[in-house]
Order: C-alpha cells, then sequence, then structure tokens
C-alpha cells in the first residue's frame, strides 16, 4: 500500500470514528476581512449589536465563537445606520486557535468585549489578531502554571505559535535549546511531542538522517546538511563530544568497516590512516589519543576491553602504564573490583 | 523474535484501540525513496568501491491526545515508527545484516494523575531532563510536581540500540550504550509576576547506566534557569562524572532581548570529551583532557522579513603534546536571510580553525511558492585548510519541487549533486509523498 492509498484509508477509518480534519488553512489563501471595525466601534456600536452573544450566554456547547450576522442587508442592525446595502459583506475566514475557552463563562463576567479583543481585524487584513495572553493573565495569574508547565487545559495544543519570550527561538538556538531543555523539559513538551525530537535526537533507531528525508527545508538549521561524510573527520576533531552525545561507536565503526578503516574488519585490506605509520603504532600515538581519545574510539572501541589496547598497555605490557595523571588516585582496588574492563589489565 | 521486539508490538497493540476514543489524532506519514552513491573496500592503494543504494522508507508518526477517563486527564499515545527496504546494495547505516528493516523510534503511552500533578510516560522514550542528556530507553519516566514549586522526576529503563539488537556499550549505536540506566532530577521553581516564564527554576539530577553491572556512566548534575528580569535569561549546568571525579561539561549562557527584535547571547562550554565514552570501554582510561568554548551572538530582525545573525567564538584545545600551551580555534558564522510573501532566499558565511583541520565556506539557498508548489535550492561549500582525502573542497547543490496534491498530502522530487572529497561527482535524488493532518472528534469549547 503506498502513502496516497495509506493515508485514504486512514482517513476512512478516522471518518467512520466521528473524526474531521483541523482546518489549518493558510492565511494567504483565504478571503480577507471585509467589515471595518474601526468605524463602528468609534460611532458606538455595541458588539452585542451585531454579534449573538445573547446566544453564547445560553451555554450552548455548539457555539465556540460568538456569531455573526449570516448576510448584511438592509435590515437590522445595519439599517438602523444605513439606508442601502452596505458594499462589505462579513466574513468568516477559518481559523483555529486551539484554545479551550468558554465564552459563556466570560461574559457573565467580562461586560466589555474590548477587555480580551483589543485589536479588531479591519478591511483587508487576512488574520485577526487574537486577544493576548495578557487578556488572560490580567485576570488569571498564570505564572505558577508557566513555571510548572501546565499549559493543558487552557492551550489544547501550542505548535502552531512561536515562542516570544523566554523560550524565544532565534540566534543560537540550535545551541542552546538544551540547555532550556534541562530545568523545562516539560514546557518543550507542551508544544513539542517526542517524535519531534526523536527526528534528530534518536539517531540509533531514525530510518535516516532528517536531511535525507527534508532536503526542501532550506529554512531550517540542520547539522548535517550537504556532504557531511566528506567533512566529519574536520567536525569530530574539532568538537569531539558534539558526535558523541547522539552517535554510539558502533555506528560510526558500521561505516568504518564497511569501508576497511576499522580495527574489526581486519581482513588483509585493512586501510589505516596515513597518520598510522610504523612508529606511530610503536608509540607515537601517546599524545594523539590523550588529546583526542574519541577519534580512537570511533574505530578501536568495538571488540570491548579485548582490543588492540591490551597487547601493549596491559599490566607489564611493553607500552607502559598508559593512565593519565591522577587517574589512579581515583581508581582505586574497589573501583576495579566493580569494572571488568579493568581486570582485563589487571589480573589482580 | 526477539523479547524486545515481542515487547514492542504487544505495546503497540494494546494501544490501538485506545487511539480511537481520543479526541485528537495527528497523523504523519511519509513515503520515500531515496536514491545514493557509498563508498565500499578500501582496498590500499585501490580506488574505492561503488554501491548504488536505492532505499524505500515508510515513516509513520501517530499521536492521539485528550483521551480521558478513569482518574486520568490528557491520556497520550506517542507512536513514531518505520520500515525500510534496500532494494538494490544495501545502505551501510541499514543497522543490520538485512535489506529488509523496521524499528520504533518513539512508542509510549503517558497519562496525567492527581489533577494534573503527576505525569506517567511508559514505553520508548527519551528523557531530557537535568544530566539525562537525551537518554533513550525502553522503560518509564515519571514527573510529580510537589508544593511550594518543588518537582520531583524520576527514570528507569534499558538504552536504546539499533533494530533492537545488543544492548551493550561496544556495540549499541545508542551512545550511552549500556543495559540498564536509572535517574532523576529534583527541582524547584519560583514564578515571579511579569512576563512570561519570569521566575527561577533550580535542579539537581543524577543518572546512572550500567551494562551487564559494570559501570557506562555515573553523574550528578545541577541546572538552572533565570529570569529576573525578562529581557535577560540565563541558563546554566554542570555534570560531574562520580566514578573519575572530575567535572564532565559546565554550560553557561546569557539571552538578553534588546528589543523584540535584537537578541544578544553569550555562552561558555566547558567539556571532557573522554567522560562521554562508557566507563565499560578501555578506551576512557587513556584520556583526561577538557575543552573550553566561549563567545556569542546576536540576531537583529532588521526589516521587515529581513533577519541579519551572526556569531563567534573561541576554542580551547589541548595542545600537541602533553604539557604544551593550548591550541586556541576559532569558528564563526554570518546569515542573512530574507523572507516576504511566497519568497525566501538566504546566504551564509561561516569557517572554523581547529587543532587538526578547518574550513572556510559559504552557503546560497532559496523557496519560492507557486500556488500549490514550490521550488527550493541549496547551494553549499566547504574549502578545508588541509587536504581531505586529498581534496580541498567539497561543493554540493540541491534542486527541489515540491506540489501539494490535496489538503495535507503534498509530492516532493529532490535532485542532489556534488563534488566532495570521497567522490569526484556523486548524484543523490529523492522522492516522497508526504501526509500530514489533525484529526478532532469534537470543537474545542
Amino acid at each position: 500500500m503506498n502513502a496516497r492509498n495509506g493515508a485514504l484509508v486512514l482517513v476512512a477509518a478516522l471518518a467512520a470514528c466521528g473524526y474531521k480534519p483541523v482546518t489549518e488553512a493558510d492565511p494567504s489563501k483565504q478571503p480577507a476581512y471585509a467589515f471595518p471595525h474601526s468605524v463602528h466601534v468609534d460611532a458606538g456600536v455595541a458588539c452585542a449589536a451585531c454579534h449573538d452573544v445573547a446566544s453564547a450566554k445560553k451555554l450552548d456547547p455548539a457555539v465556540r465563537h460568538v456569531g455573526v450576522p449570516s448576510g448584511a442587508s438592509r435590515q437590522k442592525p445595519c439599517s438602523d445606520c444605513h439606508d442601502k446595502d452596505p458594499k462589505a459583506v462579513p466574513s468568516r475566514p477559518a481559523r483555529d486557535h486551539r484554545l479551550t475557552f468558554s465564552h459563556a463563562d466570560h461574559l457573565k463576567l467580562v461586560k466589555d468585549c474590548r477587555s480580551c479583543h483589543q485589536k479588531l481585524p479591519e478591511q483587508g487584513d487576512l488574520v485577526a489578531a487574537a486577544p493576548p495572553m495578557a487578556a488572560c493573565t490580567a485576570c488569571h495569574y498564570h505564572q505558577r502554571e508557566f513555571a510548572e508547565a501546565r499549559c493543558t487545559p487552557c492551550h489544547t495544543d501550542l505548535k502552531a505559535f512561536k515562542p516570544e519570550t523566554a523560550f524565544r527561538h532565534e540566534g543560537q538556538w540550535l545551541n542552546a535549546h538544551g540547555q532550556l531543555a534541562k530545568p523545562s523539559a516539560e514546557s518543550c513538551a507542551q508544544c513539542h511531542d517526542q517524535t519531534y525530537c526523536t527526528a534528530c535526537h534518536s539517531p540509533a533507531t531514525a530510518a535516516t538522517r532528517i536531511e535525507v528525508q527534508f532536503p526542501e527545508r532550506v529554512d531550517r538549521s540542520f547539522v548535517h546538511r550537504g556532504n557531511y561524510v566528506g567533512r566529519h573527520t574536520v567536525e569530530a576533531q574539532a568538537s569531539p563530544s558534539s558526535c558523541r552525545r547522539c552517535h554510539g561507536s558502533g555506528f560510526c565503526d558500521a561505516c568504518h568497516t564497511a569501508n576497511g578503516f576499522s580495527a574489526s574488519a581486519v581482513t588483509g585490506t585493512l586501510v589505516r590512516p596515513l597518520s598510522h605509520t610504523a612508529a606511530f603504532v610503536a608509540g607515537g600515538h601517546k599524545n594523539d589519543a590523550r588529546r583526542d581519545i574519541s577519534s580512537c574510539a570511533a574505530c578501536h572501541d568495538q571488540q570491548g576491553a579485548q582490543q588492540t589496547c591490551v597487547g601493549c598497555h596491559a599490566t607489564g605490557g611493553t607500552g607502559g602504564n598508559p593512565h593519565p595523571k591522577k587517574f589512579l588516585d581515583k581508581h582505586d582496588a574497589g573501583d576495579r573490583s566493580r569494572n571488568a574492563m579493568c581486570r582485563t589489565c589487571h589480573k589482580s | 523474535m526477539r523479547a524486545h521486539t515481542l515487547l514492542a508490538v504487544g505495546t503497540l497493540a494494546a494501544l490501538t484501540p485506545r487511539f480511537a476514543a481520543a479526541g485528537t489524532i495527528d497523523v504523519d506519514s511519509t513515503t520515500l525513496l531515496n536514491l545514493q552513491q557509498q563508498t565500499r573496500g578500501g582496498v590500499p592503494e585501490q580506488p574505492f568501491e561503488l554501491a548504488s543504494t536505492a532505499t524505500a522508507y515508510e515513516i509513520l508518526s501517530l499521536t492521539a491526545r485528550d483521551l480521558r477517563g478513569g482518574g486520568i486527564d490528557d491520556l497520550t499515545f506517542v507512536v513514531r515508527t518505520w520500515g525500510a527496504w534496500d532494494i538494490q546494495d544495501r545502505r551501510w547505516d541499514a543497522g543490520t545484516p538485512s535489506n529488509l528493516n523496521a524499528e520504533l523510534s518513539t512508542a509510549y503511552a503517558q497519562g496525567r494523575l492527581l489533577d494534573r500533578r503527576l505525569t506517567l510516560r511508559v514505553g520508548r522514550t527519551e528523557i531530557a531532563a537535568g544530566t539525562a542528556r537525551m537518554l533513550q530507553i525502553d522503560g518509564g519516566e515519571a514527573v510529580l510536581v510537589l508544593p511550594a514549586g518543588f518537582r520531583l522526576s524520576g527514570f528507569v529503563g534499558s538504552p536504546v540500540s539499533q533494530r533492537f539488537t545488543t544492548r551493550t556499550g561496544v556495540l549499541s549505536w545508542n551512545a550511552t550504550g549500556g543495559d540498564f540506566a536509572t535517574g532523576g532530577r529534583v527541582g524547584w521553581s519560583l514564578a515571579l509576576p511579569g512576563g512570561a516564564g519570569r521566575g527561577v527554576d533550580l535542579g539537581a539530577s543524577v543518572a546512572l547506566v550500567s551494562d551487564a553491572g559494570n559501570p557506562v556512566r555515573q553523574e550528578v548534575g545541577a541546572d538552572a534557569r533565570l529570569k529576573l528580569w525578562d529581557p535577560l535569561v540565563l541558563t546554566g549546568s554542570g555534570a560531574y562524572s562520580l566514578w573519575d571525579e572530575r567535572l564532565a561539561e559546565v554550560v553557561g549562557r546569557a539571552a538578553f532581548s534588546v528589543t523584540r527584535s535584537v537578541l544578544v547571547e553569550a555562552d561558555y562550554r566547558f567539556v571532557a570529551p573522554d567522560l562521554l565514552l562508557a566507563r565499560n570501554s578501555i578506551l576512557s582510561v587513556f584520556s583526561a583532557e577538557e575543552r573550553q568554548i566561549f563567545g556569542g551572538g546576536v540576531s537583529w530582525r532588521a526589516l521587515r522579513g529581513l533577519t541579519l545573525a551572526a556569531s563567534y567564538h573561541l576554542q580551547l584545545e589541548p595542545g600537541a603534546t602533553e604539557g604544551a600551551k593550548k591550541y586556541v580555534g576559532q569558528e564563526g558564522s554570518a546569515r542573512a536571510e530574507w523572507q516576504r510573501g511566497p519568497t525566501l532566499a538566504g546566504v551564509e558565511g561561516f569557517f572554523l580553525q581547529a587543532f587538526e583541520n578547518g574550513y572556510a565556506g559559504g552557503r546560497l539557498f532559496g523557496r519560492r511558492e507557486l500556488g500549490r508548489a514550490f521550488v527550493t535550492a541549496d547551494v553549499l561549500a566547504h574549502f578545508f585548510r588541509e587536504k581531505v582525502n586529498n581534496q580541498d573542497a567539497a561543493v554540493t547543490g540541491s534542486l527541489s519541487l515540491g506540489y501539494e496534491l490535496l489538503r495535507g498530502l503534498s509530492a516532493v522530487v529532490t535532485g542532489q549533486a556534488g563534488v566532495t572529497p570521497y567522490m569526484e561527482q556523486t548524484f543523490e535524488a529523492m522522492a516522497k509523498l508526504v501526509y500530514g493532518a489533525t484529526y478532532r472528534k469534537s470543537e474545542v469549547l
């Protein structure tokens, strides 16, 4: 079954269960607002003169937005002022604020609609500005909910919103977002399901690189854009910790083995880096291993403790003590007993 | 069939009937065919062999939300899964020796109890809080919101490996490795009157990972977010390795919104890269070096639709020999992006100078909407300081065409070509069908 057929089956199944698709209309493809609100507000026309506030007060569960006239005509309310048909015909572009909000509950307490609707759409506007959150916080003290990342049930879905304040996604956001996630992971989850995070953060289980999946997203910041294989050695040596955060040694070795680079690909055709001369193997690798052990791990971390280092560096071996300064001060016999790897070299 | 696979299939089967009861369902499906060339062989003195891979993927995400009942609020089921078939040569990152593969990237159930104060998540999930470092586990996490601003979270599970194969550190694709992980975080937050997010978050955390009883990772951490003054957000975190008794990482960042259109950032990072290796790898006992990076950046929404950004960092790396003076590397970038109506255009310049190598380069990209269609172009070039595989540059370009067939259903085709250090000429093609939609059972009141 291809994606189109699969999608059709899925849509049919959802429809059978009573689901309907949410309109995610592109504002630029919607009709512009035609009604000049400011002229009428300035003239003192009450909101309720046009909008069906009364029905909203009746707690009709079908009423989400306060209704507007289904058609303008000489009849009321327009004919109170207009002696001929108005040119503007009210339009209601499709919108989805994804909020849990009851006009009925609020209209009992808030008498002036402008307390919340601070900016009304005018002729030509494609989008009506939703009441700012400050309108909500004028009465509801939301700092605690914000701190506890309890945006639901008021916000049903924050995906369509772009944060402007504490979590502003600008500048070096790609590098900075992890720092904000550590104390506020639940805040991230208010907008992003983990399916969004795993697209980048689970290379062990991903189908393919995100850059392969979304080459058309030229606007997004991707880490491995373009020919990353060609420059990965440069990036890895410049920032070895960046690679190790996401990729285990087995991932590196999957490609290195296919290309004959890995110690686990010893078949008589092993290709060593040009730096790996006989002198390098005999002892010249000391400084390289000390300053960037992650590069070594990309090829030499595949065989557990039973691998190339042990032959020379086991206790009493020709390679001598390989540990950095103060290492033995921090790892006593107790540590050696708790880590089987240590016992590969330290038999007692 | 392995136990992990059975567990995953059983979890999915148990979750499926629940989807039908949810209030909101997000669906995202991608059917993708990718054609590319990869190198193989590596025989000394001989050119690499070329493998032509043709891989078909089906990637599916389902999220069902707003299910209530049984004292549980916001019951949510999330699944992201995929299948792949290597029609021709098998790609190097297939993950198994099979041409037909499938995997679960995410699969969890989440519910909120006790007036939404307790969040429970069970399944294949990622742990982001504290020092867990986006640890992907098969297990569970609980987050409990306590009085007086305190919050307690804990997790336990098994680190995830590719295609349900071995989870041991040395063979796992998971960066952490190991077969058992646990940890948690205790946090305290103070909400202050003012703009959204004004307040303080402080936390202490621990992450413990083992592999057959041997230590893989033993870290404690601390983190903080401070927003005492609306324009300024300060964040910081640190991790300390209990096994090696030294700092693994320290990060600090200040973000200052000078105006709504100007953001200035400064950051500092200390990291000990060797502590990211599993402690049961023998390579973990050879190095104890550290690196420091500091710098900053500025982003400016200069004119209507035009955004300018730049950043610069210095990096202190270990010197060539033990005791030698540290090498001072640097990296920088600048970017201009302009978007007006259906048109997006951008240009980037960047450079990197590190001890071993470095590069300078640039990128040009653009996108144009044409009704229900769009076209994008992207050219990226790197010029290396030291030759890579005897080549001094890599240049790649891509051209994509997309068309919205139906609402929510789009088709995209992409062609890429380039000259790279490992390919004198490289070509890649991608074609995909994407379907994405949100379904609701009822209007939100």
